[in-house]
């Protein structure tokens, strides 16, 4: 491989494993939450980037659209938790088959609201152009991909760290049971953490729209790559989600390209070693029995 | 060596920690064939992880346990089960929407291995499952689902399914927790009842059960043993009356 | 009499059943009913098996199609490679390939419990749908495997569609009567005990790795029988066959029939089939009505149609 497709592909590996981030840390968070997997995660992504697509379409602002797309799923988060899953608190293989009616009926909606072809977001104008680095010709989109994500990553961290709502879910992370029994109103935060689960599924479809298209199926590689990412890195941080998309982003995009045929079952074979090896991931924590 | 000196149980320099919790201590005990030892200690003393260890949920840090001169101490608990070691649960193992006679139908079913996959449970498996449900006090609630049965039905259910099991040790973890006077006056006679091919351990917090049962007693305190003799003995012994508090022991 | 009863509508209902193309062909000559419920049996043994590992032994797995496909895929792959299309070798293909995959994949997922035994299962699926898409050269990658053909018997031709048709209804019946022997035998129980005590279990001396991971390679293999009917019915493999969306669907038709009874698999098979094939056509948003049939299920009647039957049953008794 020349110096210069090295380039090429670590560059790709590394916008890749940015959309991965933003895409698994919603679906970490809640499960470090609330122990609940929830398989509506692809779905939610995919609505962002078709909610984006409209957006575009009537105004033509790709900025515009990012902003609306995540509120949008962080309403739907916000009215589907309290009337679907706070039902069955306590009952996590239950709230996780709600996911899945969830799942079904978001994907079947997507089909007949926007139809079943392939679509695709414009570029937004500004970062459509490529520009020349170390001898090659790069996308400035794929650049734009790698510092939003990277800021987004920073943004989570200070308010991880530093605000009241962080303190709270990062203790609801801990143990939420002992949060509602020390007066905290669990129900706020755990609808406010779905809410917040599904905005950033949102906004990895509005930020992977551009570049990977949109088409029936999207919600499957969706879930699936956050699946990948949050058990490799470690359920229930985010600091597992920020290992596991550094990582898989350039495994998953290397081996594309050395091994095309069993890039796909190489990468699940992976996640098959890490569950049978270290379940919790490898940054997860070891949880107290549930 | 003549064969009934070997003991029925052997435990040598047992210990077991959780991180730096040390919940034993280095127990060393011997009880023979056909023995009734109990063993008493105040809470956190270690008698239920004594007895995790013995049944094998749980491994030890160090130390070993043979039963009937058998090295088992790294044996899985159902292979323990199927050398003769039962075990009552002090907070009740039942399979709740089963039957009585289900329930008791799965602990008889265990030792002849359950690889019988086409042909339906033999009467006779049902017919002595009844039989032990009339012995332990649940003559005509075999068809009653574990659940729906109060909490001292439920302890004489949890007694059904080891005697089930025809053991060789019987380990009794707190019997009659919970139990009113009379559920506790019923339990203890039909643990007095059992054979002496029977040896038994039992854990419990009733002076007046162990004293009924106990031919030796056995202490623990912070994970070590602190007197082992008759019930008498320990009765009277100075250190374990401290351990006490007096309280327990005291003459009723 | 009272024994007599049952055991005589169970046998009409079943020799209707496998004659279903013969008397029915008088109402209806486009073959689309016969076909509908030719595609309900295939998958009402599919979820028979998945309730093996859910319904009875406690093992939530969302991996299941893994071995549908698997099964599909050997039972196409045989008859072609081989140039056969005779009955006992293309289905024992299938059955044995998928018992060997549920052997692997079970020996692994066994020691796992609730979420990671659930990713678990979807994950290793996942490689095995990974693996029929993109190795084109023995699957037919993601084009899928075109050109099953229909199996043989003894001189018996199975091509036409209601030949098709009895051989799954046949195949069905046995399946479901094999599970019913096993669900009352102590093994079946056993598996009862493992999902309701699996501590007590060991206790009492059962080997539950050993049972769970048995329940694992039945399920896996009766799947993989549903599967190579699925090729022979539909002349086609997809790998999507062992993809998300099949496992995710059995599970559905598990749980909305009722998980732990025989009758309840077959009955959510029968609605979900009825769902995506009869009421689609009618209405555009099938998998709408199904995504939230399903959340009512889970949210409501968590035992599915057999627990809410049963339900109604006693009360109605009680009067």
């Amino acid at each position: 491989m020349s110096p210069e497709l090295l380039f090429q592909q670590a560059l790709n590996g590394l916008s890749f494993g940015a959309l991965l981030f933003i895409l698994a840390a919603g679906l970490s968070l809640v499960f470090g939450m609330m122990d609940v997997i929830n398989l509506a995660h692809g779905a939610f992504y995919m609505l962002g980037a078709y909610v984006a697509l409209t957006v575009v379409q009537r105004t033509g602002s790709f900025w515009l659209a990012l902003v609306a797309a995540p509120s949008a799923l962080g309403l739907l988060g916000l009215v589907l938790e309290p009337l679907l899953l706070r039902r069955l608190r306590g009952r996590h293989l239950d709230q996780v088959l709600l996911t899945i009616g969830v799942a079904l009926v978001v994907v079947d909606q997507i089909g007949l609201v926007w139809g079943r072809e392939v679509r695709s977001l414009p570029f937004p104008p500004g970062l459509d152009a490529s520009i020349a680095i170390f001898g090659s010709v790069y996308p400035v989109y794929r650049l734009f991909v790698i510092a939003f994500g990277v800021v987004l990553a920073a943004a989570i961290s200070v308010v991880y760290r530093r605000t009241k709502l962080g303190m709270l879910i990062r203790a609801g992370v801990q143990d939420a049971e002992m949060l509602g029994a020390l007066g905290v109103d669990i129900d706020r935060l755990f609808a406010i953490t779905f809410a917040v689960g599904a905005a950033l599924a949102g906004l990895a479809g509005v930020i992977a729209a551009p570049v990977f298209g949109m088409q029936p199926g999207m919600d499957s590689d969706g879930l699936l790559y956050s699946l990948i990412v949050v058990v490799v890195g470690g359920l229930g941080t985010l600091g597992g989600a920020v290992a596991g998309s550094v990582l898989v982003g350039p495994i998953d995009t290397f081996g594309k390209v050395l091994f095309q045929d069993f890039a796909l079952a190489l990468i699940f074979a992976i996640v098959a070693l890490v569950l049978l090896l270290k379940p919790t991931g490898l940054l997860g924590r070891v949880r107290i029995a549930r | 060596m003549v064969a009934s000196e070997i003991p029925m149980i052997e435990i040598r320099d047992l210990r077991r920690a959780f991180g730096g919790v040390v919940a034993l201590d280095g127990v060393s005990l011997a009880i023979g064939e056909g023995e009734r030892r109990a063993i008493i200690g105040p809470n956190g003393a270690g008698k239920t992880t004594l007895f995790n260890v013995l049944t094998g949920e749980l491994p030890p840090s160090g130390g070993a346990v043979r039963l009937r001169g058998k090295d088992i101490t790294t044996l899985r608990p159902w292979q323990r089960a199927r050398l003769g070691l039962a075990r009552m649960y002090q907070r009740n193992e039942l399979f709740a929407p089963l039957s009585a006679r289900e329930n008791v139908a799965l602990s008889l079913g265990a030792r002849a291995g359950p690889y019988r996959p086409f042909v339906a449970r033999p009467r006779s498996d049902y017919l002595a499952a009844d039989q032990l449900l009339e012995e332990v006090g649940l003559l005509g609630r075999e068809h009653v689902a574990a659940q729906a049965l109060s909490h001292g039905e439920r302890r004489q259910l949890e007694l059904a399914l080891v005697l089930a099991q025809r053991p060789r040790v019987l380990l009794l973890d707190e019997p009659t927790a919970g139990m009113s006077p009379a559920e506790t006056a019923r339990i203890t006679e039909l643990i007095g009842g059992l054979g002496r091919a029977l040896t038994i351990l039992i854990v419990e917090h009733d002076m007046d059960v162990v004293f009924r049962l106990a031919d030796r007693v056995s202490v623990l305190h912070e994970g070590r043993v602190i007197a082992d003799g008759s019930a008498s003995e320990i009765r009277g012994d100075v250190r374990v009356n401290e351990v006490y508090l007096g309280k327990a022991l005291a003459v009723t | 009499m009272t024994r007599a009863a049952p055991l005589a509508v169970v046998l009409i209902a079943a020799a209707l059943l496998v004659t279903f193309p013969y008397w029915s062909a008088a109402w209806e000559s486009s073959r689309f009913a016969t076909t509908v419920l030719r595609d309900m049996l295939v998958f009402a043994i599919f979820a028979l098996s998945l309730d093996l590992l859910v319904g009875y032994a406690g093992m939530p797995s969302l991996g299941h199609a893994a071995f549908f496909g698997a099964g599909a895929y050997a039972a196409g792959i045989t008859g072609q490679r081989l140039a056969t299309d005779q009955l006992p070798v293309t289905l024992g293909a299938a059955a044995l390939v998928a018992a060997v995959l549920a052997l692997v994949i079970g020996a692994l997922v066994v020691r796992s419990e609730g979420i990671f035994f659930l990713m678990l299962t979807l994950a290793l699926a996942q490689i095995v749908f990974a693996i029929a898409f993109q190795w084109t050269a023995l699957t037919g990658g993601s084009n899928g495997l075109s050109g099953v053909g229909r199996p043989t018997l003894a001189g018996l031709d199975f091509s036409a569609p209601d030949r098709m048709y009895v051989l799954v209804a046949v195949t069905f019946l046995g399946v479901a009567l094999l599970l019913w022997s096993l669900v009352r035998s102590p093994y079946g129980r056993a598996l009862v005990g493992v999902r309701e005590n699996e501590r007590r279990m060991r206790a009492l001396g059962y080997d539950t790795a050993r049972l769970k991971l048995s329940a694992f390679v039945v399920a896996g293999a009766l799947a993989g029988i549903a599967g190579a009917l699925s090729a022979y019915s539909q002349r086609f493999v997809s790998p999507g066959d062992a993809g998300i969306g099949t496992s995710i669907q059995a599970f559905v038709m598990v749980l909305i029939g009722g998980a732990g009874t025989l009758l309840g698999p077959v009955l959510g098979a029968g609605v979900v089939m009825y769902i995506q094939r009869v009421l689609s056509s009618a209405i555009g948003v099938s998998e709408t009505v199904l995504g939230l049939v399903f959340i009512a299920f889970v949210l409501l009647a968590r035992q599915g149609m057999v627990g809410v039957g049963r339900a109604a049953w006693s009360r109605a008794r009680s009067r």
